[in-house]
């Protein structure tokens, strides 16, 4: 039971703003738990090579394993929780089918169960991952609108489908691992990680909207100006909303030959 | 009901039942109802906020692309009727807005900011579970007629229909997966927005403006074109600035 970490420092911006937030509000429940663990396991490593035991202990499965989409579109194993995870993603990995790739191929997708019927897809996948001792598998995109960023997957050893609070489990779980994912690759401390998941600055649109206007002028993907964004916020000790604004209303722009970040007097004069 | 109303909303259920049964995008489809929203109730602003699978509530569609209007609804990530009427369940109607009202601490100042003097919210429900909610805003204060609420109620049940009816690229009916991918969209949307304003030097609402129109002359899906704009497949400058009307 967690609702008692309602009241905790971490989540003082949400939770104070609903009288009622503590009792009915599920996500910061769940979101609690995926960072206490995250806390838990990822003190003396790196966190991001710990998301895979948060996810199987989170999740109340057997294994689990992320793979990342590099730049040239192949999938590349992140971490997996225990051996036969490892097995499972690399089984993936070699024959070029399963929940990682369906859910990350899919672009606009979901879930997808695995062993426990006829099972369409993954012909040769599944009579592979049940010699590995899986009879159910799962596959959630880690995405962050048009930003790809690979796919959690989820192993069992029992058949059958994940619960409805599991499949949305799921769901929240590939959210927090994109951010993670995001912050990693941004640098900084990882202390910060725990203001981040909590503004849930993710779900601000002027992210998203500052994040396409930097692509374009650093000419960069649009995951890697998310990524610039966010190391800058962090060394310039912005909130990422903050910048967000700054960079929406033209008062921040990246200088295209430099990657310099500039600021527009005049305009960051009207933001103080 | 006045006759140019019941028109009115004939034309919008022929136009969402054409739409429906065919490929549609739900960021589409879900904008036509606001605007169809503001046309067809004494409102002069609407928008649908849908909670992701585990229950976090996002903006995804509304009547005005403005940057404050939008913040009207980012803000209600937090706090607001949306939340209140999602977590309830329950429709929040003829909330009259004002400084003295400490319900909500960061929504109503703002609204107010804006112009806004009255809200309603109307839960969109699929069989006991709350997915979301339609956000209706007014300039003026004053009771809507039962037969507005009835109609906005109505819209917001459609717009329910049109999150479950909506088919992505893979074949799975699972509710979690259609609110996820809807949310996903909004998101999609608002990084090609960005890249949009950015390479032609408009502003935030024209590009979705030109998004839009470029969808419908083309007859491709926003989030499609979208997903285009960011992957670069497709170059801002060439989006159409004006939909042509058939």
């Amino acid at each position: 039971m967690v609702r008692g970490h309602c009241d905790g420092a971490h989540w003082h911006f949400r939770t104070q703003s609903s009288k009622i937030g503590c009792e009915v509000n599920v996500t910061i429940d769940r979101l609690l738990d995926v960072y206490a663990l995250i806390e838990r396991l990822g003190r003396d490593d790196t966190k991001v090579s710990k998301l895979c035991s948060v996810a199987q202990e989170f999740m109340a499965v057997d294994g689990a394993a992320i793979a990342i989409l590099s730049d040239d579109e192949s999938l590349v194993s992140l971490c997996a929780s225990n051996e036969m995870a490892n097995d499972l993603m690399n089984l993936e990995l070699t024959i070029g089918e399963g929940p990682a790739f369906s859910a990350s191929r899919g672009g606009a997708n979901a879930a997808v169960n695995l062993l426990m019927s006829s099972a369409p897809h993954w012909e040769a996948y599944g009579p592979e991952a049940v010699a590995l001792g899986a009879r159910a598998a799962f596959g959630f995109p880690i995405r962050l609108g048009a930003i790809r960023f690979g796919a959690l997957s989820l192993y069992r050893a029992a058949p059958g489908p994940l619960t409805p609070m599991q499949d949305a489990d799921g769901y929240l779980l590939a959210s927090v691992i994109g951010r993670v994912i995001v912050a990693s690759q941004a640098g900084g401390a990882q202390e910060d990680l725990a203001g981040e998941l909590n503004g849930a600055s993710m779900l601000d649109f002027r992210v998203h909207q500052a994040a396409g206007m930097l692509a374009v002028q650093g000419s960069l993907s649009v995951k890697d100006a998310l990524v610039l964004l966010r190391a800058h916020a962090f060394g310039a000790g912005y909130s990422l909303s903050n910048l967000a604004d700054l960079i929406v209303s033209k008062s921040t722009y990246l200088d295209a030959e430099s990657h310099a970040w500039i600021d527009d007097a005049v305009g960051a004069s009207d933001e103080k | 009901m006045n006759e140019n109303r019941e028109s009115l909303l004939i034309a919008t259920l022929v136009e969402l039942a054409d739409n429906l049964v065919d490929d549609y995008d739900l960021i589409d489809v879900l904008t036509g109802l606001s605007l169809r929203c503001v046309e067809a109730i004494d409102v002069d602003a609407a928008g649908v906020m849908l909670a992701s699978p585990a229950g976090e509530l996002q903006f995804v569609a509304s009547s005005s692309e403005s940057m404050t209007i939008l913040e009207l609804f980012q803000i209600q990530a937090n706090e607001g009727p949306c939340v209140d009427c999602f977590r309830g369940g329950l429709a929040i109607t003829n909330h009259a807005l004002n400084e003295s009202d400490d319900r909500w601490p960061h929504f109503t100042p703002r609204a107010l900011a804006q112009g806004f003097r009255a809200v309603h919210c109307l839960p969109m429900r699929l069989r006991g579970r709350t997915i979301g909610a339609l956000n209706l805003f007014r300039t003026h204060q004053g009771a809507l007629t039962d037969d507005d609420v009835t109609v906005a109620q109505g819209l917001a049940d459609v717009a329910t229909i049109a999150i479950l009816q909506y088919r992505s690229a893979i074949d799975s009916g699972v509710l979690n997966a259609q609110l996820s991918n809807a949310l996903n969209s909004r998101i999609v949307i608002e990084q090609a927005k960005g890249m949009i304003r950015q390479s032609t030097g408009c502003e935030m609402d024209e590009a979705f403006s030109r998004l839009r129109a470029h969808a419908r002359n083309h007859n491709v899906g926003l989030t499609d074109l979208a997903t285009r704009v960011v992957e670069r497949s497709i170059d801002s400058n060439d989006l159409d600035a004006i939909a042509k009307h058939l």
